[in-house]
């Protein structure tokens, strides 16, 4: 018993400093990768600048008519700063983008549409022109969100539904085949829902997720994380619309 | 003494830790990757046994997604690369995954997603496709024990359809075998579409309506998301994609569920993909800060 206490004591005070040693191996583990990122951060920053000055030659000419429809979702803190969405679509203006969806959760950049619409030259809201009509000159604008995502997913699902039921028989009790991609795209449509992919989506923001842009919507679209809005990079943006451009896509096949 | 052994354990880290970053393929002795593993199991419990401290800072340094999704990328690419058949790229890819699984649920990941086969796949040439249908014949026959002794819950989330009939009945036995198990789900995603997943969604529900077990004004969201094919897992939503060989989209994988999820794009193979780069991966992932589209 005597010679027991002393053991146990011991054995817990090696387990204890053995879990402390333990955790600092973690944590210099999350320094390096910070670190990592950081450094990585700064050449960035700097080749940012450099495409900005035009130092650097392959991107000074952009083959645009690639991106035929290009998204921005903008984190909610973000899109209570609208002179930098303004800001943002401007740059997407001289560039030569023809069609941006905005998107944030809450739906401040849709409050915010007229004041939008108003600051960026040459902008007009897509679903008045139709994504067919878009003049050369012009910028169509979509505002979106979050109800644009899934509630209008249940609100198409709604109008199918009761389609499928009037279409059962009384017979057999088989109904049509409405629940095809078609179908869902036209119920999508009837609810006012646009349903064209946006081929790349750049995401402004702390976070590295699309924070619940319409989900029917992204099957291919390239995700990019640009990092906050605040301190947004006229080079950073050439830079991945550039390499979109270079991108190729198999589909799966 | 204290001091002494912090000095000691900072010097290993100082040698050991940037070696799995600068090697391409870290041949790392088994000792040190069961340590790598312990390391993160012993952090979490230490973290978890902490008196102070704010709850913020102890989720954030001992938190662990619960659901990884995986897009099994580059394995043709890998192949190629290396002058090897395109099958061989699948079968290395194949060794990549069963190596990791385990690995994964031992630190504290109670749910892996792998998108192994989607919908647009079966558009690849048939001698390729023949070849994927067999290996995951051959994985499923050779795995299911040892699924079984580790307890691991298999689910097959997909199609089935266009499914060889030997496939079809291994899923079956396997699911089968080990429905019972709940601390560790592994769902391998084969013929699957995340558009198709919120269609047959939107169908199921269109039946129950028929049959009277619900209303047409009671669809909801949350009605969709108990049909998809992924409430099979107790975490559905994965809180971490991983997509392999740097290509920046989820092409039709979980479109529904990844409204919330961390994105994360690797420029790494899929047979390259070792511990260092799960440790990258984990890291980055607690180092964010996710928001759920909610103001903090």
């Amino acid at each position: 018993m005597d010679f027991n206490d002393p053991m146990l004591a011991l054995s817990s005070w090696i387990g204890q400093i053995g879990d402390f040693g333990l955790d600092l191996v973690w944590r210099f583990i999350h320094i390096v990768v910070t670190l990592w990122h950081i450094v990585s951060g700064i050449f960035e920053s700097v080749e940012s600048y450099a495409i900005s000055l035009g130092l650097i030659q392959k991107y000074s000419s952009i083959d645009i008519e690639k991106l035929k429809c290009l998204a921005v979702v903008v984190d909610i803190e973000a899109a209570r700063d609208v002179s930098k969405v303004i800001e943002l679509l401007q740059w997407l203006t001289t560039i030569g983008v023809k069609q941006v969806g905005l998107f944030d959760s809450q739906g401040l950049l849709k409050k915010s549409k007229d004041m939008i619409l108003e600051m960026v030259p040459r902008s007009v809201l897509l679903q008045e022109t139709g994504e067919k009509h878009i003049s050369p000159d012009r910028i169509a604008l979509e505002f979106i969100s979050s109800s644009d995502n899934k509630e209008a997913v249940v609100k198409a699902a709604n109008i199918l539904l009761e389609k499928y039921l009037k279409s059962i028989h009384p017979e057999n009790g088989v109904g049509e085949n409405v629940f095809t991609e078609s179908h869902l795209n036209e119920a999508l449509r009837v609810v006012g829902e646009s349903v064209h992919v946006p081929d790349l989506l750049l995401v402004y923001g702390p976070v590295r997720s699309h924070l619940g842009f319409p989900a029917w919507r992204l099957r291919y679209t390239e995700i990019v994380h640009m990092g906050s809005l605040k301190y947004m990079r006229y080079g950073s943006l050439l830079k991945a619309i550039h390499k979109f451009t270079g991108v190729r896509q198999n589909y799966g096949v | 003494m204290l001091s002494l052994l912090s000095i000691f354990f900072t010097c290993l880290a100082l040698i050991l830790i940037p070696c799995l970053f600068i090697f391409r393929r870290p041949s790392v002795p088994l000792f040190l990757k069961k340590a790598i593993i312990f390391i993160k199991t012993a952090t979490s419990q230490y973290n978890d046994e902490e008196e102070s401290g704010t709850i913020e800072g102890k989720e954030k340094r001992g938190r662990m997604p619960k659901h990884v999704a995986i897009i099994l990328d580059g394995n043709r690419r890998w192949a190629n690369k290396r002058g090897l058949r395109v099958s061989e790229g699948h079968e290395a890819g194949a060794r990549r995954l069963l190596e990791h699984v385990m690995d994964c649920f031992a630190i504290g990941i109670n749910t892996i997603s792998l998108f192994a086969f989607s919908t647009e796949n079966w558009g690849r040439p048939d001698g390729e496709v023949n070849f994927l249908m067999a290996m995951f014949e051959k994985n499923f026959k050779s795995e299911m024990a040892y699924y079984d002794r580790y307890k691991v819950k298999i689910s097959v989330i997909g199609r089935r359809t266009n499914m060889p009939e030997s496939l079809l009945g291994l899923i079956q036995e396997v699911e089968e075998a080990t429905k019972s198990y709940k601390e560790k789900h592994l769902i391998m995603a084969i013929d699957y579409s995340g558009r198709f997943d919120i269609l047959q969604a939107c169908k199921r529900l269109a039946e129950k309506t028929k049959n009277g077990l619900i209303q047409v004004e009671d669809l909801d969201e949350r009605m969709i998301d108990k049909e998809l094919m992924t409430s099979c897992s107790e975490y559905p939503n994965p809180d971490l994609l991983i997509r392999t060989s740097g290509e920046q989209r989820i092409s039709n994988f979980f479109l529904w569920q990844s409204a919330y999820t961390e994105l994360y794009f690797p420029n790494v193979l899929w047979p390259d993909f070792g511990e260092a780069e799960y440790l990258k991966a984990l890291t980055w992932y607690q180092q964010r800060q996710r928001r759920f589209g909610l103001r903090v």
